[in-house]
């Protein structure tokens, strides 16, 4: 087994990788290939916003600099399951009438604060429905525990559709982090490193060291 | 000699098969090496070695079209945006799984040699005893002293990097200079010694990378990049290491898409003539002959040619009149351990990508210790680290803060899955189904193997022995997890020709040659006789070298 691989299996292993990390590791057990509805334009535009709203731009670049929008829908397009791309889908409805429930206007004529506020909560929102997932996984494991035991061994167990909320921060934290401006501009960029230190020094506002992959 | 006539055949161009070729060529032979798949030279066909995480559509990860193609590689990591390539497609070379067997192949010049875990480990004579103590499968026909000088002449070249420990049930190896443990699992380290009294010992894993110069590889730079291939050479693959060494001897033929379907077996002389293959490319049938063939195309598929081979004397395949080939599947069983929280350390980081992480060689009903409720034993791989942007900050939601927080390493974690042996079954199996047919129409192999009690109920000490290990290293909030296992996940396929010391139960003898056809050795997964706990490629290295020697004596002695 590769190095890479055996971190996440040891990292992913408590459940304490966040919501929707799976997504980058595993599939749905019935694929089905392409994009069930399309993106629009104004739907990158959208997301661009709720994703610097997530990773504003500071002294480092913020999420729409990395192209987020543009980002989320190809993986939203290419790697969703058919069942997490509905839920995406219908939470770019959702998201906008929650903005208008709360500031009586659209998400994108909201102004910053206002977006953030939304956010906030909807990130709460997401927390709160996320801790119905270890049952649902346990019930999962279960069942295909006991079809593989009735020699149904093609049986593979279903899996949780994540609140929209959590799939749109976690897309835009993994999209900010993996890009080029995320790297480069928020993190310590050490493709080579040419040597190893087990003993570094550390003080709190050091960054990351990230590398090629 | 006339162009389809060789000293020696190999088939297969994975860890064993580069061993085979430089081996019998600077040993004075003419051999030609015969891959299935396509080539891929060094440096120049690492293609995604140097690209950036950004410069892939998906950052790395898999797509549902992905998924579709690939009906086994999805089920665990192979299935990337970064290293598809190297994997081979399931649906052009289908099996059938009587019960789910989850088989991750290589199909191309260097093998799995590109792509393996480089861990990297010697047995010890526990390993080599523990079939005849305690009657499971048969004795191993060699003992650690006859392997030892092996293990030695593969390590100088391979290069190995560790430290010497000084452990029965792990030997040292011939070492480069190890690359160290990182501050949190020294502190682990020892206070595990000091808690279990010198009885159990983290320590640094033992890999094939090269820490210090040695001709024609740079040494390791850190990047952990390993899995696409390294343009430094600082990993051992065939690409690598063996073969150019075997290259530069001028006596080497690299014939890829040439997929062995059969060995020409003569049975007046008994022996073997040559191989036919089938051109993948042109699905031209061609015919090399050679004094000796080297089989080397990875545990199953080894065995598979040895099916279609001297059918009409023997209708099981060349090999089989013990009645145990294709018999005794053997891989390692994991993915369970336990992981936790190491508090404190805000101060201290680290520099560079480590392409390796702890080991903690087995400690389980070693000679002169307590009994447990099963069989043989298992050691830990695992990793101290700061966590990384994906973490969950619970208290965090969303806003530059968070940006900043995730753009800082996380706090500590540490964990660690078990690698368990698993016992010489049998009734665990591969066999032909001749009803189904691959791209090339060639029958296909049906897997049929399971794990039983005795690796169940190790699995149980496996996650609550690091569980005590890490409590008594003052870790925190430790929980043990069991991600299910299933057999072929450890990528470890073994035992499908053991080796033996008696041709009524076993396929190959001492030498690796088979009982049956005496010039033909195979010295890949499928001569293993148990699987240890620890990475098997150590072993078939230092098996290969030691046949391929053999072999070159018994020509010279024109014994075959």
């Amino acid at each position: 087994m590769d190095r890479r691989e055996l971190l996440k299996l040891i990292a992913l292993a408590t459940g304490t990788a966040f919501v929707g990390g799976e997504f980058f590791l595993s599939g749905c057990t019935n694929p089905e290939a392409g994009p069930s509805v399309e993106f629009s334009q104004d739907d990158v535009a959208y997301l661009d916003e709720v994703g610097e709203t997530i990773l504003p731009k500071t002294n480092s670049p913020g999420a729409k600099e990395a192209k987020i929008g543009a980002f989320m829908t190809i993986m939203v397009n290419d790697c969703y399951s058919a069942a997490d791309q509905k839920a995406f889908h219908a939470g770019l409805q959702q998201l906008n009438d929650e903005c208008k429930k709360m500031h009586d206007v659209t998400f994108m004529k909201a102004t910053p604060e206002q977006r953030k506020s939304l956010l906030i909560k909807l990130d709460g929102d997401a927390k709160e429905y996320a801790k119905k997932k270890p049952d649902f996984d346990a019930q999962q494991v279960k069942k295909q525990k006991e079809e593989h035991e009735k020699g149904n061994t093609g049986f593979e167990k279903e899996r949780w559709t994540a609140h929209y909320f959590s799939m749109m921060k976690q897309l835009t934290i993994s999209g900010y982090y993996t890009s080029k401006e995320g790297r480069m501009g928020s993190m310590r960029y050490t493709p080579v490193p040419g040597k190893y230190d087990g003993d570094l020094n550390y003080k709190k506002g050091d960054k990351a060291f990230a590398g090629l992959d | 000699m006339a162009d389809n006539t060789f000293d020696a055949i190999v088939v297969g161009s994975g860890i064993s098969g580069g061993w085979a070729a430089k081996e019998l060529t600077e040993r004075g032979l003419k051999v030609i090496m015969l891959e299935r798949g396509h080539n891929i030279e060094h440096i120049k066909d690492y293609e995604s070695t140097n690209k950036p995480t950004w410069e892939y559509p998906h950052r790395g990860g898999r797509t549902q079209q992905m998924i579709k193609e690939y009906p086994v590689l999805k089920r665990d990591y192979p299935l990337n945006e970064r290293s598809l390539h190297w994997w081979v497609k399931d649906s052009e070379c289908p099996y059938t799984e009587t019960k789910r067997f989850d088989w991750f192949r290589g199909y191309h010049v260097g093998g799995r040699s590109l792509m393996w875990g480089r861990q990297t480990y010697r047995w010890s004579d526990i390993d080599f005893e523990a079939n005849a103590v305690d009657g499971h499968g048969v004795d191993w026909p060699i003992r650690y002293k006859e392997i030892d000088p092996w293990y030695t002449h593969v390590e100088k070249f391979a290069g190995i990097q560790g430290t010497v420990e000084n452990l029965p049930q792990l030997p040292d190896s011939h070492f480069l200079p190890g690359m160290p443990l990182n501050i949190v699992e020294k502190d682990v380290a020892a206070r595990i010694k000091q808690h279990y009294d010198n009885k159990r010992t983290l320590i640094i894993g033992r890999t094939a990378h090269v820490t210090a110069p040695i001709p024609g590889r740079t040494p390791c730079q850190y990047r952990n990049m390993c899995a696409n291939g390294c343009p430094f050479g600082a990993y051992f693959s065939t690409q690598s290491s063996t073969l150019p060494a075997a290259m530069a001897t001028g006596k080497l033929t690299l014939r890829p898409f040439s997929i062995v379907t059969e060995i020409i077996y003569d049975k007046d002389s008994k022996k073997a003539k040559g191989v036919r293959i089938l051109d993948a490319e042109t699905n031209q049938t061609h015919e090399f002959f050679s004094k000796v063939v080297f089989l080397c195309a990875s545990a199953f598929n080894s065995t598979w040619v040895l099916m279609n081979s001297a059918t009409d004397i023997w209708p099981e395949g060349l090999g089989s009149s013990s009645g145990e080939l294709g018999h005794n599947v053997m891989d390692h069983h994991f993915r369970c351990g336990a992981n936790g929280d190491v508090e404190g350390y805000d101060d201290k980081y680290y520099y560079g990508f480590r392409p390796t992480g702890f080991y903690v060689p087995r400690f389980r009903n070693l000679p002169g210790d307590e009994k447990r409720g099963y069989l043989r034993g298992f050691g830990y791989q695992g990793a101290a680290n700061r966590q990384g942007w994906s973490r969950e900050v619970r208290e965090m939601n969303i806003g530059a803060d968070l940006k900043d927080m995730l753009a800082e390493p996380g706090p500590w974690r540490i964990g660690a899955t078990a690698f368990g042996e698993i016992l010489p079954y049998h009734d665990n199996t591969i066999s032909l189904d001749k009803a189904k047919k691959d791209k090339w129409n060639l029958p296909v192999l049906a897997m049929n193997v399971t794990i039983r009690e005795n690796e169940k109920t190790m699995r149980v000490d496996m996650q609550n022995d690091m569980k005590e290990m890490l409590e008594a290293a003052g870790v925190k909030n430790v929980d043990t997890y069991d991600n299910e296992y299933f057999p072929g996940m450890g990528i470890h396929e073994m035992g499908t020709a053991r080796m033996g010391k008696d041709p009524k139960t076993s396929v190959l003898n001492a030498n690796n040659q088979v009982w049956d056809c005496k010039n033909v050795f195979v010295t890949d997964g499928a001569c293993m006789t148990s699987a240890a706990c620890v990475n098997p490629s150590l072993t078939y290295m230092a098996l290969t070298a030691r046949a391929a020697a053999f072999a070159v004596d018994e020509l010279n002695k024109k014994n075959i």
